[in-house]
């Protein structure tokens, strides 16, 4: 794709694909809870936003791989959001910010590599890139400065395992997927 | 309200109690955000699931703090919990009183957004419960060949995207064919304004917000 601008095909692809993993994280909601529950008595309850967080950032890679555009990392990441306010996500506004967040984090592991490269190592960076950016937002907003030193790397550890296996491992297998479609030019 | 300068409001007021830990200031906002829920006619239904859906979590990290954390800050605790509830009740706030077709429409005239953002995810939104049925007749075919497709494989996205690209390009041939151009001027059936009410409105919540959260623990 030989375009240096996104167009309004483009746009409302991008959001259409927000909506698709959005459709598909209702299903995955039960094991955010589920997981809560059991990590509770144990003290380790935020661990279940760590271990899922993962779920929620696969727009964005996903988006950055298919338009291979700067920008379009972010902006798969951001729409999914905005839909998703809109779809009764109980979260409301602050699935806008997280969005913003997490979109932040998965282009800036794109720009890392010039948005030349697309392979394993791009993987690797939007993995390490979203993991701290969005940890650095937990830290604020879910009090995670007041946890104990082992339990904040624990967190951090187990964020990036889930952040690498589904808006790593999956997303690289969706995009293989594409490319041997001929829809993602290999 | 004008609905971007009140998308600014909530996103701001968010901000700000992400970033401050003050109990009263966040249970204020919540009061008013319900209270005024109320006024436009909230159910009851609506009521419990708002109170429903955030529990687990907000229970999950008051626990954390209060019991496990090396402060046992309760305090802290509260604050959180209150937090979390701010967002929701002011999101709600924001999507039960703004439809998506005026906060477009405003975002692209007040603020500028070039119309193909504003329109384009307009018209993807209004998409959703034919992605909804797609995504189980994906399912539904799956299982029919003997395959049991869950969220986490790659060929479910892979089908759903192969629909979104097809979708796309239909919406994006039908707007053009209906004469949307790209960074044309366009004229404005319906025109919003930001009035002297709404600024007023504004400076007067924000500057409300900061007296809370300067002025109570």
């Amino acid at each position: 794709m030989a375009k240096h601008q996104l167009h309004l095909r483009d746009i409302i692809l991008l959001a259409l694909i927000g909506i698709v993993f959005g459709v598909v994280y209702f299903a995955a909601g039960f094991v955010y809870n589920g997981l809560t529950v059991l990590l509770s008595p144990i003290g380790y309850g935020p661990m279940a936003n760590d271990i899922t967080i993962g779920i929620w950032c696969m727009a964005g890679p996903l988006a950055g791989f298919l338009f291979r555009l700067p920008g379009s990392a972010f902006l798969g990441e951001f729409l999914g959001a905005t839909v998703e306010m809109f779809l009764g996500d109980q979260w409301g506004a602050a699935t806008l910010i997280s969005g913003f967040v997490q979109g932040i984090g998965t282009e800036l592991g794109f720009t890392v590599t010039f948005y030349k490269i697309y392979n394993w190592l791009t993987i690797v960076m939007t993995t390490v890139m979203t993991t701290l950016v969005t940890f650095a937002w937990d830290w604020f907003k879910n009090g995670y400065s007041h946890f104990s030193g082992q339990m904040i790397i624990i967190l951090l550890i187990v964020r990036f395992i889930s952040v690498f296996i589904f808006s790593g491992i999956l997303v690289k297998l969706i995009a293989n997927l594409l490319q041997r479609a001929h829809v993602i030019k290999g | 309200m004008n609905p971007s300068l009140k998308l600014f409001l909530i996103l701001f007021i968010s901000l700000e109690i992400t970033f401050t830990s003050k109990l009263w200031a966040n249970i204020i906002i919540i009061l008013v955000a319900l209270a005024l829920l109320a006024v436009h006619h909230f159910s009851w239904r609506q009521f419990c699931w708002l109170i429903a859906i955030p529990f687990l979590p907000a229970m999950a990290l008051f626990i954390t703090i209060s019991f496990f954390s090396p402060d046992r800050d309760w305090f802290y605790g509260w604050v959180l919990v209150s937090r979390i509830y701010g967002y929701v009740s002011l999101g709600t706030l924001f999507t039960a009183t703004t439809s998506q077709l005026a906060l477009a429409r405003s975002l692209e005239q007040n603020c500028h957004l070039p119309s193909k953002y504003a329109y384009g995810v307009l018209a993807a939104f209004n998409l959703v419960p034919r992605i909804r049925q797609s995504i189980n007749t994906i399912y539904m075919a799956a299982r029919m060949r003997g395959v049991t497709l869950h969220w986490w494989s790659p060929t479910l996205y892979f089908k759903a995207i192969l629909a979104a690209i097809q979708w796309s390009d239909q919406l994006a041939q039908a707007m053009e064919s209906h004469g949307f151009v790209e960074g044309q001027v366009r004229s404005f059936a319906t025109v919003i304004t930001i009035s002297k009410k709404d600024w007023l409105l504004l400076g007067g919540i924000i500057l409300a917000v900061q007296f809370l959260v300067i002025a109570l623990p």
